[in-house]
């Protein structure tokens, strides 16, 4: 058991009053939409709920991929049901757009309605030449995370055998919003292609046809656990194996995470690759090792989703040796909780989903030197005077354009001259 | 007042230590050409409570509903570049959509109450609690019943107001509704307040500088006689709220109901800027162009018309005149005479303030895509007039372009001999890669744009700075593709709203819209 983790210091929120540090199922279901190429995602539910997504999108992903439509859903739907604005809906995103897939998002309000969106869609079938599903994703009936399972769930219905690649993997649990993406997914590539792995499709970032053609792949790479669920399911449907890897951050989280690949491809790892790419990275520390040493203790905070967050915090703490005086997990996923019950002791305190008047209070009291989380976070370094590193969902006030990877070997070393320059660069009167 | 001066004054003004007051000019633009309000979406309602919630310093609200509703309008259409930290919730699940959400609501607002220590708690309402039938009222009144909540509680469902924006005015009504009329701060009797006569309120869209905006117009009402009685929404309190019925007269930009209200309750007047009520009767175009020498001027002698200072005002207003016209005088040298070009409609540089720093209108540029789904054509045509009597009655005479293409703007713009374009941000590199300055209205509106005589004195100083910024001769912007006719936006934009205009065609709210402008 971690030695230095008190099982006292798990805290999970125990008020009513819940200011969230994570969304809900709606924007889960979104987030893996969006990374179907050519999909088509309709909101149907009140404005609102269309315009928040949208201005997620707009401000936190590809400026020139939002395909998010309203269903114009009005107020006296409430009384009489928006069937017809779907219906209306659905054949104007065929004819705009020409989707191979149309995602038909079911807000609260119809929800509680009862408006008959999957009897829409039957309607629909013949008329429309392209694939058409509906998510129940009425905000009360979850958070995020479920919403994001799911609807990677939902597309494993689309999945067809073939024949079986031997070398060839699924990415699962990558969102192309997260900061960095992109410039992650190339590294990750890198790497794989390093062992002569190759990846068939990535949930999601694949067109529809790729992801229909998943079932070639040998084996399916759940990163973080997110969407472990479609893996299982795939699993069952499929007799495809899965292995759950860390996100890699940082040297070790990128070893385990090839060697976790290749172990569920019975492959023995290419262990020179890894030589090569740990002399680069030491060949890149010794250029700033005083700085390395001196922020060698540093204090922080780690506020991120499941996925993610507990591999951070572990890059962190093993290899920059920074203190992770508190992890907060915004947003869980299957394994999160599992891996509170291992023996790493890379963090202090832990919280699981916690509601944010509270996090705040216990990361200020805390001596935190410096935050890694999401613009959600920018008040409270502010207001602690401390730097942000922008690294978790949502990020709406930093961009990421470049190729240069947070993830992987590469990313080891780019993480650390950001989190270096972070400190560094900032003025101050004393 | 130029940007040191209006640094100086964030910075002493300012929440916080104003480290960062030099970032907040570009990080407000950064985030303008969001082609989001009625282009391609409507922001809900939950968005525009929470920026009234917001603008009240010691104000919390609280979302009566799932999480999402409380997490994702913390990014908020009205202020994208900062989110709003504090949105508790209920956090509402299906047990709740199924037994009610009353139990919770009360222990939130308890819950709230403990944690925050607001003065106010604004609950509002979403789509799941507003669904169900939770009594908010019957909740609220016996949760503030059994003594252990020490702030007023009041709730927003959307429902109590029609204009727009409805999130905005509903908050601000319920507000002045439940709270101002009945709270413990004021008498509930309208012969029980203490007035404070001859006064004024200065309400503003709770934006960042509204205090910067109105501080003109508050130091020539000052000096005319009349006094302010409060100046919303700047550092606004409760108790500044619960002041505001002590004034004889509160002066807003447009309707508002929530002013209306205060009139019935407790008789304090109210007077429009943008005079859109007094625009259906007399047609005339001068009352959307309040702005400027002469604009300013009628706006500050209508207001004290109102108070029967008209006299005292004549003073003061033509000295004020004279000594800005002076300066203007100066500081429009150069301006005489050169072209503009301008994108019409009722938003915009108006006519009269260019009229005042000396410039001619040669083009009239109008982008109707927008509008057509939401107005009828005599609606348009209306608008579209206005700004063009206007030029004329100012001694332009500007060729019309109604939605052309970029190339027929460029082959209009250089055969009139026009020297500048006024243009958005995110078009103005088309001009400007083919040799045509351009000049930014956004920034002007939502950092200098306001009644008052120096207004115009700020335009002709940038509108000469925009005359002499070195050309761009290579855009990296340049190199996308845009939409023909939506010239600002890329193909995939112009998709989404072309589709939400069609999905949106008829929206009886957007009626309201179109009735506010008087068409």
């Amino acid at each position: 058991m971690n030695e230095i983790f008190d099982p006292e210091e798990l805290k999970i929120r125990d008020g009513l009053v819940y200011d969230p540090t994570q969304d809900c199922k709606l924007v889960g279901a979104a987030r893996a939409l969006s990374g179907v190429k050519a999909a088509v995602t309709i909101v149907h539910g009140r404005p609102g709920c269309h315009c928040g997504i949208l201005l997620l999108r707009a401000l936190g992903s590809n400026q020139n991929d939002i395909r998010i439509v309203s269903s114009g859903f009005r107020a006296q739907d409430m009384v009489y049901g928006a069937e017809g604005r779907l219906a209306g809906t659905i054949r104007l995103c065929y004819n705009n757009f020409k989707p191979s897939l149309i995602a038909a998002l079911n807000c609260s309000a119809p929800v509680i309605m009862g408006d008959d969106v999957e009897g829409v869609v039957h309607a629909m079938k013949e008329e429309i030449p392209a694939e058409i599903i509906t998510l129940s994703t009425g905000g009360y009936e979850g958070p995020a995370w479920i919403g994001y399972e799911e609807a990677l769930a939902e597309l494993t219905r689309y999945m067809v055998l073939g024949e079986t690649e031997s070398g060839k993997v699924n990415l699962i649990g990558f969102k192309q919003d997260d900061v960095k993406a992109y410039a992650d997914l190339l590294e990750i590539e890198r790497m794989l292609s390093s062992q002569g792995i190759n990846i068939n499709s990535v949930l999601t970032n694949s067109s529809f046809e790729e992801l229909k053609n998943a079932p070639k792949a040998s084996l399916n790479v759940v990163l973080g656990g997110d969407g472990l669920e479609s893996a299982k399911i795939m699993h069952e449907k499929f007799g495809m194996p899965y292995v759950i890897t860390p996100y890699p951050f940082g040297l070790d989280n990128s070893i385990e995470f090839l060697e976790s690949v290749t172990k569920g491809l019975s492959r023995e790892v290419n262990e020179e690759f890894i030589a090569a790419e740990k002399d680069r990275i030491k060949e890149r520390i010794e250029r700033i090792f005083l700085f390395l040493q001196g922020i060698y203790d540093m204090s922080v905070a780690v506020v991120g989703d499941g996925g993610r967050a507990y591999d951070l915090a572990k890059f962190l703490s093993d290899e920059l040796c920074l203190n992770v005086k508190v992890l907060a997990i915004t947003s869980r996923n299957h394994i999160s909780l599992d891996k509170t019950k291992t023996n790493d002791d890379y963090f202090e305190t832990l919280l699981i989903e916690p509601d944010r008047f509270e996090m705040n209070k216990v990361i200020k009291s805390k001596g935190v030197e410096m935050i890694f989380g999401s613009s959600m976070e920018k008040k409270l370094a502010w207001e602690l005077g401390v730097p942000l590193f922008r690294i978790f969902y949502p990020v709406i006030d930093e961009v990421s354009i470049s190729d240069v990877p947070y993830a992987g070997f590469t990313g080891t070393t780019h993480l650390t001259e950001r989190i270096i320059n972070s400190v560094i660069n900032n003025y101050i009167e004393v | 007042m130029m940007y040191e001066q209006e640094q100086k004054l964030e910075i002493e003004t300012t929440k916080g230590n104003g480290r960062a007051v030099g970032f907040l000019r570009p990080l407000i633009s950064a985030y303008s050409t969001l082609p989001l309000h009625g282009m391609t979406a409507i922001p809900g309602k939950i968005s525009g409570a929470l920026m009234v919630v917001d603008s009240i310093e010691d104000a919390v609200p609280l979302i009566h509903g799932p999480v999402g509703c409380a997490f994702q309008r913390k990014i908020n259409p009205f202020r994208p570049y900062l989110p709003f930290y504090e949105t508790p919730c209920t956090d509402m699940n299906d047990v709740d959509v199924v037994y009610g959400g009353e139990d919770k609501l009360s222990l939130g607002i308890k819950e709230t109450y403990e944690k925050y220590h607001p003065n106010l708690i604004v609950v509002i309402t979403t789509c799941p609690s507003d669904l169900i039938g939770d009594d908010f009222k019957a909740v609220i009144e016996e949760t503030k019943a059994k003594g252990d909540i020490g702030c007023d509680v009041v709730y927003t469902t959307g429902d109590f107001v029609k204009s727009k924006p409805v999130g905005y005015q509903d908050a601000l009504y319920a507000i002045t509704d439940q709270m101002l009329c009945n709270g413990k701060g004021i008498g509930m009797e309208k012969g029980e307040i203490e007035r404070n006569e001859g006064s004024v309120n200065i309400i503003t869209f709770p934006i960042h500088g509204a205090g910067l905006k109105t501080a003109e117009m508050a130091s020539v009402l000052s000096e005319i006689g009349i006094e302010i009685n409060k100046i919303c929404f700047d550092h606004t309190t409760v108790k500044d709220l619960y002041d505001l019925p002590k004034a004889d007269l509160t002066i807003t930009d447009y309707p508002m109901v929530w002013a209306k209200l205060m009139k019935e309750r407790f008789g304090v007047d109210h007077y429009e800027i943008l005079a859109f009520d007094r625009f259906k009767e007399t047609r005339d175009p001068e009352l959307f162009s309040p702005y400027g020498i002469e604009g300013s001027a009628r706006v500050l002698m209508e207001i004290a018309q109102r108070l029967g200072k008209e006299g005292e005002a004549e003073e003061v207003i033509e000295r004020r005149k004279k000594v800005a016209t002076e300066r203007l005088s100066k500081a429009k040298v150069g301006l005489d005479g050169k072209k503009v070009a301008i994108m019409g409609g009722i938003h915009g540089i108006g006519m009269t303030l260019l009229r005042d720093v000396g410039m001619m209108a040669s083009i009239i540029i109008y982008k109707t895509q927008v509008l057509e789904s939401r107005l009828t054509s005599e609606a348009i045509n209306e608008m579209l007039d206005i700004n063009v009597k206007l030029a004329r009655k100012y001694g332009s005479d500007p060729e019309v372009l109604v939605n052309p293409t970029i190339e027929e703007e460029i082959k209009a713009i250089k055969e009139t001999g026009t020297d500048l374009v006024i243009s958005m941000g995110a078009t103005a590199h088309k001009y400007n890669k083919e040799g045509i300055r351009t000049f930014n209205p956004m920034d002007f509106m939502l950092l200098h744009q306001r009644i008052g005589f120096e207004c115009p004195i700020e335009l002709a100083i940038l509108l000469k700075e925009a005359l002499k910024k070195p050309q761009r001769r290579n855009p990296l912007l340049s190199m996308l593709k845009y939409d023909p006719y939506r010239t600002n936006l890329i193909p995939e934009w112009a998709a989404l709203a072309d589709m939400f205009g069609t999905i949106r065609q008829g929206a009886v709210g957007d009626k309201v819209v179109a009735g506010m402008y008087g068409m």
